[in-house]
């Protein structure tokens, strides 16, 4: 059997799975962007264009650049605190390495909210924090609690990704680098740094696009200013009952989403292709 | 700056709309309205099964429940929602709830989808206790399907140790609180409130009266710390000073902190939203008897005497549970919802198709603003 | 790759030699790096420790502890509902964990090494779940099991976490496989090995560490996940998550300080369980390496 015959049967089962699971039920949602809401708030089928004419009337745009911003944001500071400790527990975790690992994945026992509570315990403005230091320090209902909730929920999926790539690298790699390049940050930036750049990447896009549709953050830590586009979606869905309106909005981010999606693609496939 | 769709994504879209053109006219979620006759089919008041309850969590004491589990040797299978929206998305869904708990707005939209079963006043004692502003509701005639479960009343919880009030809507917003107020993120609370303050009906719908509520909305925005509906987290961490919340989330916040006279309600002159969570019962329930039994035993004076002092929340029934609860707020009366208040106060009703969609355009306006 | 300059050196330098050599400079960074780590841990648990304490307060409130109680925990004991809610969750992540790191593996697999005419559809449709905010996913889901008429319960929701995983589990392996080269795989099959042989004797081994972080990353997902598991769940018993996320509105309890706890407490004793176990027994490899068939640090 040729090689691609091989790998292409692996993309049969999952293929089929999410084809039916999530492509399908797409198109019932692309439907309704198109429906009304009826008097009693249920939403119909129907051709109501109107939906997306409003999602690009109103300014939204604001809030989409925030909310992309407050995603980048997230993605830059997981990388900066996530690359060093997955690069610690790959390289030097030895017998302790899983333990590590485990150590990372550990909090998500307990709920996030309630691990939220916790900060807010810690931050807010009869807490913790400004006990100790006897300060008046506004930490929360800010833009900066909002990211460092984002930052905070979604570290775990920068630091696997990233360990995933290092692990068991060959150390002699990094001897010959060092011998060819001398410094240790040559040797880093030429050796070790490409070579986990895929699963830099892979940790960036996990980070990035749930970072985008996130309400929880906003809503609980955020100022009044800081609506994203989760916020939007959600409301839409969960309170004012207009799922068609909600809908257009989805559909809209999910386009403006899938362009810097042709980047990672476009990327992950030269990798994919081997060496040059 | 969309990318052009590849042929993939177009077919994908094509086949959606497709099928959405297709189904034109039909309800998205799953048809599961009764008939007239299923409405009004007698329930018998007897234990037909387990109970499957459906409500907010945290809104009834679990040792009642455990005690109904005893008496009568079945369970109680609770699940939560948390918005009148969840509850119909699953509702539609087609699970088979036998106890419900639906706002008043929602009850009318229920009845009229003949959603709702027919419950006989006559079999539930106790029943007749209820305040008559809730004996024949605008939202249900004659109380064919409902009755009230807890009551509630819109207003601002303040620290009485840090701000002075002046008993107005406008004091969240003027009232100097070193920047700590905090809105309800609720839209028909928000443009409720901006309705009151200007003057108008609660559920005001006209354009030009709305776009002034939007206004005062958006001038309120810069004087806010925040727009939530964490509000008891809010006052206990000492984030807010004012918070626009319902009566109840005061008697929870007091039983958390160590200074609960340090924490006030206002009821505001300009007019109080009230209204009420009710028991109803699907059409579609399996175990209507056992959900008709429960109904009686959470009406019992003794049983809800001891479920507003876990709740917090008034049940509009004289007798035990009014006793209950003024004994509960003696420190603060303000927390009570009086007949006054039930006379005077305003109730969220249902807005016609583009009433609605004004004031979901409203709140996102002033949302994004 | 630039990594063409290295395979030589590397090949020259027997495997005993670096032990006897002094660690070379690049590996003397460890003081900074233990410490950044070490940092990070004690900021990601400190409101792990905030929860813990918490769990124990007295009075209700998550903001001001008042004293020492262990009625939260008597409730969580007592609440045949909780348990039902705990275990739910806990099965319905197990399940998740395997099922989409199978499928995600292989689609990871077929997107990398294959070249069809598919290729750049079966592409596009691995990411749409990820650029899919989860209300949506929700709300879509719904609708499809309404309209088909699969009645919601337990397996609803694992069918919606597992949709909404594989990609996750993709893009984490496809990451470490683009990274590994075909000449392992070729050479193998110069050897004689069929290509399924190779790819279960030679790939996936290689791809292992991926995959347990893609298993785990898949695990925590499901485990916390509160919007997909509400439009997904049938009556009782709703997932844990929906339970806490519920209770916002009127006020969160610290039984679920507790329940926290309680999990925090079962998962460090069931890790250092695998550690020891094998210790005692004789083993000097670390038990969850001997678990997990790993071989070497």
């Amino acid at each position: 059997m040729n090689e691609n015959r091989f790998a292409s049967a692996f993309l049969v089962p999952s293929g089929l799975w999410l084809l039916l699971l999530f492509v399908v039920p797409l198109g019932f949602l692309l439907a309704i962007s198109f429906g009304y809401t009826d008097d009693l708030g249920e939403a119909i089928y129907g051709w109501n264009p109107e939906n997306y004419s409003r999602v690009f009337d109103a300014d939204l745009l604001p809030v989409l650049v925030r909310s992309v911003g407050f995603a980048l944001a997230t993605v830059v500071l997981c990388l900066l605190i996530g690359y060093p400790v997955a690069y610690y527990i790959a390289i030097f975790g030895g017998r302790w390495k899983n333990v590590l690992l485990a150590l990372v994945v550990l909090p998500f026992f307990v709920n996030y909210l309630v691990r939220t509570y916790a900060w807010i315990a810690m931050l807010g403005d009869d807490g913790l924090a400004n006990g100790v230091l006897g300060g008046d320090i506004r930490f929360l209902n800010t833009p900066y609690a909002v990211i460092g909730g984002l930052v905070y929920g979604f570290l775990a999926f920068m630091i696997l990704p990233i360990y995933a790539s290092l692990d068991r690298m060959d150390p002699s790699l990094i001897e010959a680098g060092k011998d060819l390049y001398g410094g240790p940050w040559q040797t880093f930036r030429n050796v070790t740094w490409p070579h986990t750049m895929q699963g830099v990447l892979a940790g960036s896009v996990l980070v990035f696009l749930p970072a985008v549709g996130d309400f929880v953050s906003a809503s609980l830590l955020g100022g009044p200013d800081e609506v994203m586009v989760g916020n939007l979606i959600q409301q839409q869905f969960q309170a004012s009952d207009n799922w068609p309106f909600g809908a257009a909005l989805t559909v809209v981010m999910m386009a403006f989403l899938m362009i810097w999606m042709v980047l990672y693609l476009r990327s992950a496939a030269r990798e994919a292709r081997g060496p040059a | 700056m969309k990318r052009n769709p590849n042929r993939r994504e177009l077919l994908r879209g094509g086949a959606g709309l497709a099928v959405g053109l297709g189904l034109a006219g039909c309800g998205a979620g799953n048809s599961s309205s009764g008939t007239k006759e299923q409405t009004e089919k007698l329930i018998k008041k007897k234990i037909d099964g387990d109970l499957v309850y459906f409500n907010y969590a945290e809104y009834i004491d679990p040792a009642l429940v455990k005690k109904f589990e005893k008496l009568h040797g079945i369970k109680v299978r609770e699940s939560y929602f948390d918005s009148m929206s969840a509850m119909m998305a699953k509702l539609r869904a087609g699970i088979a709830y036998d106890l419900i708990f639906p706002s008043g707005e929602y009850v009318q939209r229920l009845i009229s989808g003949n959603l709702l079963r027919k419950i006989d006043r006559d079999k539930l004692k106790n029943v007749d206790a209820v305040y008559p502003q809730f004996a024949d509701p605008w939202y249900d005639k004659n109380s064919e399907h409902t009755t009230p479960y807890g009551m509630y009343a819109t207003g601002l919880g303040y620290r009485a140790d840090k701000v002075e009030m002046t008993g107005s809507w406008r004091d969240l917003g003027e009232v100097d609180t070193e920047d700590r107020s905090f809105l309800l993120d609720d839209f028909q609370e928000g443009i409720g409130m901006a309705n009151l303050v200007n003057g108008y009906p609660l559920n005001e719908t006209d354009e030009a009266k709305l776009e002034k509520s939007q206004q005062y909305l958006v001038d309120l925005k810069p004087n806010l710390r925040g727009i939530s509906t964490d509000t008891i987290t809010n006052m206990t961490s000492g984030n807010a000073w004012i918070q626009h919340l319902w009566n109840g989330d005061i008697v929870n916040i007091r039983n958390q902190v160590d200074n609960p006279e340090d924490f006030k309600f206002q009821k505001n002159t300009e007019g109080i939203p009230v209204g009420s969570d009710n028991f109803a019962i699907p059409v579609n329930s399996k175990h209507p008897g056992t959900a008709l039994v429960f109904m009686e035993f959470m009406l019992d004076p003794e049983n809800a005497a001891q479920n507003v002092e876990w709740i917090g929340y008034p049940m509009p029934y004289d007798g035990g549970p009014t006793e209950a609860f003024q004994g509960l707020v003696k420190d603060d009366p303000e927390i009570n919802v009086t007949v006054d208040d039930l006379e005077n106060g305003q109730q969220f009703e249902n807005l016609k198709g583009d009433g609605r969609l004004a004031w979901d355009k409203v709140w996102t306006e002033f949302r994004v603003s | 790759m630039s990594v063409d300059v290295a395979p030589p050196a590397a090949a020259s330098r027997p495997a005993a030699e670096p032990a006897r050599r002094k660690p070379p400079k690049a590996f003397d960074r460890p003081r900074f790096l233990r410490v950044f780590t070490g940092l990070f841990f004690v900021v990601l648990f400190a409101p792990i420790g905030l929860v813990i304490l918490f769990s124990f307060n007295s009075s209700r409130s998550l903001q001001d502890f008042q004293g020492f109680s262990l009625r939260w925990y008597e409730q969580f004991f007592q609440s045949e509902s909780l348990r039902d809610s705990l275990i739910a969750s806990i099965q319905i992540a197990l399940v998740t964990m395997v099922v989409a790191t199978v499928l995600g593996t292989m689609l990871a697999y077929g997107l990398v090494r294959a070249r069809t005419r598919w290729s750049s559809a079966a592409n596009v449709m691995m990411l749409v779940p990820l650029v899919t905010p989860e209300i949506v996913a929700g709300a879509s889901a719904l609708l499809l099991f309404t309209q088909v008429g699969l009645e919601l319960s337990i397996t609803t929701i694992v069918l919606a976490h597992i949709t909404f995983s594989i990609s996750y589990v993709t893009v984490v392996v496809r990451a470490r496989l683009s990274a590994l080269g075909r000449e392992v795989e070729d050479a193998s099959m110069d050897l004689g090995a069929t290509r399924w042989e190779t790819f279960r004797l030679v790939t996936l081994p290689a791809l292992w560490p991926a995959v347990i972080a893609a298993g785990l990353l898949v695990f925590a997902l499901s485990f916390d996940d509160f919007v997909l598991s509400f439009f997904t769940t049938g009556e009782s018993p709703q997932p844990l998550p929906v339970r806490i996320w519920t209770q916002i509105r009127f006020g969160v309890r610290p039984t679920i300080n507790a329940i926290g706890t309680f999990m925090l407490v079962v998962s460090t004793l069931s890790i250092g369980l695998a550690l020891l176990l094998p210790r005692l027994f004789g083993r000097r490899e670390s038990g969850l390496k001997v678990l997990l068939g790993r071989e070497g640090a």
